[in-house]
């Protein structure tokens, strides 16, 4: 029937045409060829990626005079997908990078991405208005990318309105102040019906440097965002004296329960409902929460919400001095990978269509809408419009926004509050963060990545979250704190820091 | 019945090898030819191998290529061709780093636990379903101790999350009230070990019956019978003739088992780590995610798995040998 030959040759036939269905299709593209499709790759933060035959879709793509072919993928796996696409043939002209992770700044020192540092300032659009955020971003003061311009000033500490004004209390201007009322939530019964109440919230919370409420109340202790210039050398934040005074006052809340006992395992996704639900009446996070929480107050109560929630922002320490905690001012970039776009003509191509993109009109486009059909302009805000077709373009914005850049400055229109109470909360938080901005203490090291924090910063920062917890919640004393903080200098940190600062005395030279 | 890879009581028949005294006259050389003559007697059963021949081939052996990145500084965009070599660098670095103790000991800890706890309770669970006379009773036992089986580790998570949260879950209301004093079960680093078996014994105990409920099935009546008329009671019958009959089993369960003694499980601990218990919950399989996925350490992430496979293959057949040199049955 068979001979074994030909068993044999199926066999390897079978193997290889596996094997080469596995390998792809290994097109590489040609430096000379033209784009005439600008393919993009974008996380999705919202549920329904947007049809490109939309509305939305066809104008943006009308306007760059370029057909778009947009990726959509989920935000949850959108890293996992970056590491894929970039190891596949299928590149991207443009690709998202939520965040300057290990791994982006790695490809790109290794060539994976342009480098635009001397090529942006030819697009008006696409020059960013803040040196500042733009030397932040960079790495190592090379520009890899565009970067997507996000609020440099959040930090706001919402409270209950109602609580403070049962106790006839004032809203906090120090840390101290904080401290009194998160002692006056917790024992005075401010709710007036002997419910258990405590002052603070605080969920679990990961990472280190990214604007939780630990690193508010260090911040506001004095102790600088992340790295401390001192005399021209930078040293952790966490090595200042003030870490571990600000720390000490936290745990004394810990102890006497003005904080929930559950800060270290508290799922953050349900942050807003023991604020809402009465047990708790201070959170120290970003302004959008505020009004978020507003809303839920509104949605529960429409007529009596008014009195709720009311938000600060940030504190004085006990000498009366402001350190304001600010944002790294971006969020992640738009990056153009080399594989996908490997000749000038080509890069010039791109970036023409993302410097229209960034123009004012394009701004609106990509995070208003379609003017007439979804929104309406009043004055210099938008008021939405309410229809089918309007709420289709409304989900499709959320996620066209994510491929705008604004590194020039916003442009488009902020949405009109709906009521007059909305619009005094908006208000009063656009004045303290106008007024927070000038004593913000930018991140002196934001645009250094030394090499061996990129192998093991996940590590060392986990050492410090940890320490910082296990000290919150009693586990260790402040020698042990200490002792941890040691730890991070000899697993490895002390050679971030050497590393750190001669990049910086190169930096800024 | 669907199976799968991650417990114990999902793996399917498993073959014995029979050890067999050659028969006289049959040198190796003969067998060799005896192959090729059986594969020109009988091909058809050859091209039926043929599937499963070119499955390994292509997703398990060929993939093992991979395992060259650990050696390398791998980055995605320049490829396993494109990457710089580096050597054994990442072991060096994973075995002089700092952290290298504690995962060892962490994850040595859970591991035997999961031995003397989570292996054996299966086989005394069947024990006790096999002498259940009720057959009604007992199907619904089984039925409901397999639905754990089936809920996700998520929802295990959840479920523990709630169960044992501070102060208001009613398991932590139920211990603090018998007790006394205020146990912070989430975050206790002494409590994390215990949470954790509890859990693993609650979702795989009543899955892993299975294996062992099909073995004891297959015990002969009749010696049950003898036993009997022998004047055997039930603890002796037990004893004498269902234990014997379900060691074969659970010797090969132990030696599948051993191999995967370092898989600690990255879902179920990950998701019970926080930074308070952080210090004895963190093993080798979470520090590879920690490393690999949220670092972008790609090629430290697989000198690590790469040592944890090695580790395996090494109790594997260690467990195998012992058990061949012991007793009748071993894997292969």
């Amino acid at each position: 029937m068979f001979s074994r030959r030909t068993l044999l040759g199926g066999a390897a036939a079978g193997a290889t045409a596996l094997g080469l269905a596995a390998c792809g299709g290994g097109g590489s593209t040609d430096a000379d060829s033209e784009i005439t499709t600008l393919k993009i790759m974008a996380p999705l933060l919202s549920d329904t990626a947007p049809d490109p035959e939309g509305q939305l879709q066809k104008a943006v793509e009308e306007f760059i005079g370029m057909p778009l072919e947009i990726t959509w993928v989920p935000n949850s796996s959108y890293g996992d997908r970056v590491t894929v696409t970039m190891a596949s043939d299928n590149i991207p002209h443009v690709m998202v990078q939520t965040g300057k992770s290990a791994e982006f700044a790695q490809t790109a020192e290794a060539g994976g991405f342009w480098d635009l540092t001397d090529i942006l300032s030819e697009y008006p659009n696409l020059t960013p208005q803040n040196p500042e955020v733009a030397h932040g971003a960079s790495i190592n003061g090379r520009t890899y990318g565009i970067f997507r311009l996000r609020d440099a000033m959040r930090a706001a500490i919402s409270i209950r309105k109602d609580w403070l004004d049962n106790l006839g209390l004032a809203e906090p201007e120090t840390t101290a102040d904080l401290m009194e009322i998160a002692r006056a939530f917790t024992e005075d019964d401010p709710a007036g019906d002997g419910s258990a109440t405590t002052g603070l919230i605080i969920p679990a919370w990961n990472g280190y440097g990214n604007n939780g409420p630990y690193d508010l109340w260090e911040t506001w202790y004095g102790t600088s965002n992340v790295w401390k210039d001192e005399g021209g050398t930078l040293s952790p934040a966490f090595h200042a004296p003030e870490f571990i005074e600000a720390n000490r006052t936290m745990r004394e809340m810990a102890a006497a329960g003005h904080i929930n006992a559950d800060f270290a395992t508290m799922d953050s996704g349900t942050w807003n409902e023991p604020f809402f639900n009465g047990q708790g009446g201070l959170i120290a996070d970003v302004s959008s929460r505020g009004l978020q929480l507003q809303g839920l107050f509104k949605d529960a109560d429409p007529e009596g919400y008014l009195d709720m929630v009311t938000m600060v922002g940030n504190l004085k320490n006990a000498d009366g001095t402001l350190f304001a905690l600010p944002t790294p001012g971006y969020s992640g970039y738009l990056t153009i990978p080399k594989a996908a776009v490997p000749g000038d003509a080509q890069l010039a191509t791109v970036l023409t269509a993302l410097d229209k993109l960034s123009s004012e009109e394009g701004q609106r486009l990509l995070n208003n809408g379609l003017e007439g059909v979804n929104y309406e302009v009043d004055g210099e805000q938008a008021v939405p419009i309410e229809s089918d077709e309007a709420s289709v373009i409304e989900s499709d914005i959320s996620a066209f926004a994510q491929i705008g850049s604004q590194s020039n400055g916003y442009l488009g229109l902020s949405a009109k509050p709906e009521s007059e109470a909305d619009a005094a909360l908006d208000e009063k938080r656009k004045a303290f963060h106008e007024s927070d901005l000038e004593s913000a203490v930018f991140n002196p090291g934001a645009a250094y990545m030394s090499k061996s924090y990129l192998q093991n910063g996940a590590i060392l920062d986990q050492i410090v979250v940890d320490a910082r917890l296990k000290f919150l919640a009693g586990q260790i004393d402040e020698a042990g704190l200490t002792a941890e903080l040691e730890r991070w200098t000899s697993s490895g940190g002390q050679t971030v820091i050497d590393e750190m600062n001669e990049l910086y005395q190169q930096g800024s030279n | 019945m669907v199976m799968t890879n991650d417990s114990p009581g999902a793996v399917g028949p498993v073959p014995l090898e029979v050890k067999e005294p050659p028969a006289p006259g049959v040198s190796s050389t003969r067998r060799k030819r005896s192959l090729l003559k059986r594969l020109r007697r009988s091909p058809m059963l050859y091209l039926m191998l043929l599937p499963g021949v070119v499955y390994f081939a292509v997703f398990k052996y060929a993939p093992m290529y991979g395992i060259t990145i650990a050696f390398q500084d791998y980055l995605p965009f320049l490829g396993m061709q494109g990457s710089p070599w580096v050597g054994w660098d990442h072991f060096e670095r994973l075995f002089s780093g700092p952290d290298f103790g504690r995962l060892l000991s962490n994850t040595l800890i859970l591991a035997f636990l999961n031995v003397v706890l989570a292996f054996p309770a299966p086989i005394i669970v069947a024990l006790m379903l096999n002498e259940l006379r009720k057959q009604v009773l007992k199907k619904f036992i089984q039925t409901a101790i397999y639905i754990p089986h089936f809920l996700s580790w998520a929802i295990v998570s959840g479920l523990t999350y709630l169960l044992f949260a501070l102060d208001i879950g009613p398991i932590t209301v139920l211990f603090n009230d018998l007790f006394g004093g205020r146990v912070n079960f989430l975050a206790d680093p002494d409590w994390f070990r215990p949470l954790i078996m509890v859990q693993t014994l609650w979702k795989g105990t009543g899955w892993g019956t299975i294996i062992y409920l099909a073995a004891l099935a297959g015990v002969d009546k009749q010696q049950y019978e003898a036993a009997m008329i022998d004047g055997a009671g039930r603890f002796q019958q037990l004893r004498h003739v269902t234990i014997p009959a379900i060691i074969p089993t659970v010797i090969i369960m132990l030696i599948l088992n051993i191999g995967n003694f370092l898989d600690t499980g990255f879902e179920q601990i990950y998701m019970l780590t926080n930074s308070l218990n952080r210090d004895v919950a963190d093993v080798f399989d979470t520090y590879v995610y920690f490393m690999g996925i949220t670092n972008g350490a790609y090629s430290y992430s697989t000198a690590i798995g790469l040592f944890k496979s090695l580790v395996g293959l090494v109790l594997i057949l260690g467990a195998n040998w012992l058990a061949k040199k012991f007793t009748e049955s071993s894997l292969f």
